[in-house]
């Protein structure tokens, strides 16, 4: 305020004041633009806001500080504390005010004249005024004055002595004797009265901090600290205290008040003001000296587990309300986050501190924000099918279901997650055939195709020696057929893989064609039976189509059309057939004309159409590519899969490398790390686990479970997985070992019977059993009391069956072979206290507190996760 | 009670009056730009001998080196009292008097010899920075003993040996210098810092051309005259001593005045100049004050010391101080 730069004040009563200090006293109205617009002379603060002049004062000069009385009447009455110390009441545009009017120029002189540094009016008793002064060397530097007394001579200052210019004679305007006087030889830069009580007066010293109490003037609480200027108590919280000293804010606690509990970091120019919000906790605003922006600190206190000695979490903001270096700025008293800036010419500014936004996205897809006192939730319009059509959603479903856990029936997987996805029906049908296979193979002694399976028909294929090359004939005729087909040990493995044949060396299609038309796929049936050169079973199976109930009329014209098969080059029929089977919508009647009409040998009509299943592709090209058309044909099939991330791809690839780098498309694809996870555990070999991708696609989805809080979904996938892949078996985490010999407790089960024996010789116990429950297997010490019943604490399980006492074990039910969990024991981590597990869960119900005596540890509440459910119980 | 070790180390030196034309920058500097130096501590103070400038080590380097200036060997501390923590309700004996018994007398005693400077604002205590050990000694047992380290006061802590210091001497101490009072009055003022630009030229006027006014205001063959003034810009804090003449200069409502608009006479104290180690000086003269109840400014300078009394009390300030003379003899 000194000079030019001025200070802004908020009325305490009136949210519509305020009052702009520097060589005068300015006092203005703030108005919405609606209200004012007619007015002139309103100052923009804003697009919404202007603000009205209403009275000038420049009776005070030399003006050090103001401070505004606290009550509403009478209103609008300020003290100025000036360059040589006095204080002077004044008011503005309040000249009608009788009451005011008293007051008004009455003036408090300290005996010896030096600068006042701060005013603060006590809130509770407003007639008292603070005053916080510079040093003088006999002097006190923080009075308090009454401003109801009235002028008495003091009556041992001779009246010559006092000399007091001209215009202070007035009798009952000059108040030389303070109400108190505090703080002999030394400064005070700031003051503000503690609202715990209305004779505590916080005062920054020359290099203390000091609690004055008034009902007690001989004592007063101090902290040596250079932070001591702009004392602040948080309007929300009364023992905050904020002071600051060049860049520095020191943050106080008063109950604990040797040191401040945090110092704000260090900003590069001197502050100028520090200010609580008085509309929002915790908010504290800091400017520093020629600078445009005003830096917020929000000092959120989250519930932190251990104790008191974590700071609060503190965000950092900066804020500029204009373009201009800031003088000052004051927050509105009750609009919320509001404040008015004012810069060193005077202009203003009417501003509102953005609230930050903070955002939750939760693991199930809804999103919520808060902002300010307010909090948004924010749900997806009624347009279901977006959110089941997402993976998460899908994922979600499919864990619950139990999706990926059949190990037996492999292929139910696919219907496990939902039944309706080609690509997975695919793959889990192919990896169906790879285990039957394997299954198969065990059987046999001889063991060598074991790894070939599940490295994909890609390499199968690649190996593929001794194919015997046969002119087929037309089942049912002898006629010969145009095609030649192939035949070879490989080939029919591949065969076994698309499912098209059982195992065994028989080439028979029969039993597949007939789950087909089990399954109403009549046209594929159709299309199988031909390609096994089987035009009548063709045509049986589009009649049984057409006639079957909602069949296709339309496949009896098929089957008319397929009897009139010739072979013919040149006939009408095939010229037709070629060209109007493009026409057909159903890709396996399209692909059967393209086959009757194709020349030996070159069969792209049927390789090539994508929309057919490639497992029925591959199959088709098992039978009737050559041993050099074949190898390339799935090879490109192979890339083309992988370039799609297409699981009926994994047919080709098998689990393989290549098998990944089809997952991964895959997975970048669609986000089923699901899907991936149990795919790539399914490898048996073990190779393609150690992947990193694949690592990296499981612990996703472990994750992506925890974050569900399926947790026991978690368990059984890594149940699941620890079988498939033996070495992602965790280490063991816990060993509980005995305070006198520090061996484990469960570690020497086995020598356990010769212990038993030696109790019962020295009789040191009346049953042998249960000393060895409740006391350490190794040096027979007992085990550590149960906090609660005082027993000394043990599991039979700890005792588990050994080898010998296999004939036991029999006439154990379930329920007695595992012990109760309610009897194991657990302890805090914090405070190492303990007990039976029931004990201590029926405990914590109503307490929170440890149940040893004089322990305050909250051990219950150390554990935030440990209070939350699982969600995928029950 | 508390004392404050302040982290300022001092320099004393003496500026011969025909040579103060070569220290005028560095002077002006000091006193009036704060900002362009790095220096916390400085005080000038002019007698009819010399000047003598009171600088910490920062602002030392502001001075040139040239004959004119003599410079005390030693480096000084500064000591404080601070009332601390219990605000002692009774403000009756101010300034000097009231440590008189508590901390000059003592050191007095250990034959510690200490140089003083009262400000508007406060007292300085300065000791030789050797003689510290010995002096947080002698005043430990009174004191809570703080050092200011960059500015925060912490606990200084006690070096522990007691054996090796010389157990006092507690004997009377006569006042054995000559006296001397001359006849006119001082005032001890002080401005707001944010002014000081606004009376610069009237204090580089009274600072340096002193000589020049002297002759045409006061009449030179008054020999009760004396020349003194004293300026001192101490962290932050301005102080200033001047005669009620000079104080007439300057404008109305610049300098602070107290309530009771007191005038103090003067107490000139050394025939020839005291040096620095003499012991018990400021003792001799303050105890017999705070005895009599008296307050009192003391300005120690280069070559003399002075106590400033209330006008009213000088009569009776002499007279004990005589007597105590007499007694001493």
């Amino acid at each position: 305020m000194s000079g030019s730069k001025p200070d802004i004040l908020w009325s305490p009563h009136h949210v519509d004041r305020y009052v702009i200090c520097d060589s005068e006293l300015s006092l203005y109205r703030i108005e919405s633009v609606g209200n004012s617009e007619a007015k002139a002379g309103a100052l923009r603060l804003s697009e919404e806001t202007t603000a009205t002049l209403l009275a000038i004062n420049s009776d005070t000069p030399y003006m050090k500080c103001v401070a505004w009385y606290p009550k509403h009447e009478p209103e609008c009455l300020l003290a100025v504390g000036q360059a040589n110390g006095r204080i002077v009441l004044t008011s503005l545009g309040q000249s009608h005010n009788s009451k005011c009017k008293d007051l008004m120029g009455k003036e408090f002189v300290p005996k010896h004249a030096r600068q006042c540094n701060t005013l603060a009016w006590n809130p509770v008793d407003s007639n008292w005024l603070a005053a916080g002064l510079d040093k003088h060397r006999a002097d006190f530097s923080v009075l308090i004055w009454d401003i109801s007394s009235k002028f008495t001579p003091d009556a041992s200052v001779t009246t010559d002595k006092i000399r007091l210019s001209a215009g202070d004679t007035d009798a009952g305007l000059v108040v030389t004797k303070p109400l108190y006087e505090l703080g002999q030889n030394d400064a005070c830069l700031s003051l503000c009265w503690l609202p715990r009580d209305q004779k505590l007066l916080l005062a920054g010293m020359h290099r203390n901090l000091a609690i004055f109490d008034l009902r007690n003037t001989s004592q007063k609480m101090f902290v040596n600290t250079k932070a001591i200027q702009g004392v602040t108590v948080d309007p929300h919280f009364h023992d905050r205290v904020a002071s600051f000293f060049e860049g520095q804010v020191a943050i106080w606690d008063l109950r604990k008040f040797e040191k401040p509990v945090l110092t704000l970091t260090e900003q590069p120019k001197p502050l100028t003001k520090v200010a609580w919000c008085p509309t929002r906790t915790g908010l504290l605003a800091t400017l520093t000296r020629d600078s445009n922006i005003i830096r917020l600190y929000d000092m959120q206190h989250t519930p932190t587990p251990i104790g008191d000695e974590t700071e609060p979490t503190i965000i950092e903001r900066n804020v500029q309300p204009c373009e201009n270096h800031i003088a000052s700025f004051a927050w509105h008293p009750s609009s919320q986050n509001r404040m008015v800036v004012v810069t060193p010419n005077r202009s203003m500014t009417d501003f509102t501190v953005f609230e930050r936004i903070s955002l939750a996205w939760s693991s199930t897809g809804s999103l919520m924000w808060a902002c300010g006192r307010h909090l948004y939730e924010c749900t997806e319009e009624r347009n279901a099918s977006s959110v089941e059509k997402d993976i998460s959603t899908k994922m979600r479903q499919r864990a619950q279901s139990r999706y990926g856990h059949d190990t037996e029936q492999v292929w139910r997987n696919y219907l496990l997650a939902g039944g309706d996805d080609p690509q997975l029906k695919s793959l889990w049908y192919t990896l169906y055939f790879m285990k039957r296979y394997t299954e198969d193979l065990e059987q046999k002694p001889l063991v060598n195709k074991l790894p070939l399976v599940y490295s994909g028909i890609k390499n199968i294929v690649k190996s593929s020696s001794g194919t015997v090359e046969s002119w087929c004939c037309w089942n049912g005729s002898d006629r010969q057929a145009d095609v030649i087909r192939y035949h070879s040990d490989e080939r029919c493995l591949a065969l076994q893989l698309c499912g098209w044949i059982k195992r065994g060396p028989e080439i028979d299609v029969e039993p597949f064609l007939q789950s087909l038309e089990a399954e109403r796929e009549w046209e594929r049936a159709a299309a199988v039976a031909l390609f096994n050169l089987d035009i009548r079973r063709s045509i049986q199976i589009l009649n049984k189509g057409a006639s079957a109930e909602k069949g296709d009329l339309n496949l009896n014209v098929v089957a008319m059309a397929l009897s009139g098969y010739t072979d013919e080059k040149n006939s009408l029929w095939r010229e037709m057939c070629s060209s109007l089977r493009l026409q057909l919508n159903n890709p396996h009647l399209c692909v059967m004309f393209a086959f009757l009409t194709s020349e030996p040998g070159s069969y792209d009509g049927v390789l090539y159409e994508s929309s057919m299943a490639v497992r029925d592709r591959v199959a088709f090209a098992c039978m009737f590519l050559s041993d050099s058309q074949l190898p390339r044909y799935i090879e490109k099939l192979a890339s083309e899969m992988k370039e799609a991330g297409n699981l009926e791809g994994i047919l080709l690839t098998g689990l393989t490398k290549d098998g990944v780098d089809l997952m991964e498309s895959y997975v970048d694809r669609t986000g089923d790390v699901q899907t991936a996870s149990f795919c790539m555990l399914k490898g048996s070999p073990g190779e393609v686990v150690k992947d990193s991708r694949v690592q990296c696609w499981i612990e996703n989805y472990r994750n992506l479970l925890d974050a569900w809080r399926f947790w026991h979904k978690r368990a059984e996938f890594d149940i699941h997985r620890s079988k498939l892949d033996p070495s992602s078996k965790p280490l063991a985490q816990v060993f509980v070992s005995c305070n006198f010999c520090g061996k484990s407790i469960s570690y020497s089960c086995s020598a356990m019977p010769h212990q038993g024996r030696g109790f019962s010789q020295y009789g040191v116990s009346g049953s042998p059993t249960k000393s060895k429950v409740t006391s350490c297997p190794g040096c027979r010490k007992p085990l550590p009391r149960c906090a609660l019943c005082l027993m000394n604490m043990g599991t039979p399980v700890s005792s588990c069956p050994g080898a010998g006492k296999s004939d036991e074990k029999v006439d154990l039910s379930k329920d007695k072979k595992l012990a109760q969990l309610n009897n194991w024991f657990t302890w805090c981590h914090n405070c190492r206290h303990g007990g039976h597990t029931g004990h201590m869960l029926s405990w914590f119900r109503d307490h929170t507190e440890c149940p040893v005596s004089a322990c305050t540890c909250k051990c219950m509440q150390l554990d935030t996760t440990g209070n939350l459910v699982p969600l995928d119980t029950v | 009670m508390e004392l404050h070790i302040l982290e300022h180390s001092l320099k004393v030196a003496s500026i011969a009056k025909e040579g103060i034309q070569f220290f005028t920058h560095g002077l002006i500097k000091l006193a009036f730009l704060p900002s362009k130096t790095r220096c916390k501590f400085f005080t000038l103070t002019e007698t009819p001998e010399d000047y003598t400038i009171i600088v910490d080590e920062e602002g030392f380097k502001e001075l040139p080196v040239s004959e004119f200036l003599s410079v005390a060997e030693a480096t000084w501390l500064a000591l404080n009292v601070v009332s601390g923590g219990g605000s002692s309700s009774s403000s009756q004996p101010i300034g000097v008097t009231k440590i008189a018994k508590s901390v000059i007398a003592p050191l007095a005693d250990h034959n510690i010899s200490v140089f003083m400077l009262s400000t508007y604002q406060t007292d300085f205590i300065l000791v030789r920075e050797r003689d510290l050990p010995l002096v947080m000694h002698t005043l430990s047992s009174e004191f809570t003993l703080l050092r200011v380290v960059n500015g925060e006061a912490v606990a200084a802590n006690s070096l522990g040996v007691t054996n090796g210091f010389v157990k006092p001497k507690l004997v009377q101490r006569p006042v054995i210098h000559p006296l001397s009072s001359p006849s006119n009055m001082f005032c001890v003022t002080s401005l707001d810092p944010d002014t000081l630009p606004s009376v610069a030229t009237i204090l580089m006027d009274v600072m340096f051309y002193s000589s020049g006014v002297k002759e045409s205001a006061a009449p030179s063959d008054d020999l009760e005259y004396i020349r003194f003034f004293s300026f001192s810009l101490i962290e932050g804090y301005v102080s200033l001593v001047m005669d009620e003449e000079t104080q007439k200069r300057f404008p109305l409502n610049v300098l602070f005045t107290s309530a009771s608009g007191e005038l103090w006479k003067m107490v000139r104290i050394g025939g020839q100049p005291l040096g620095f180690d003499e012991c018990g000086i400021v003792a001799q003269i303050s105890e017999s004050l705070a005895a009599a109840d008296i307050p009192a400014y003391y300005i120690s300078t280069f070559k003399f010391d002075h106590a400033l009394v209330p006008e009213e009390n000088i009569q009776s300030v002499i007279g004990a101080l005589r007597t105590n003379e007499g007694g001493g003899q």
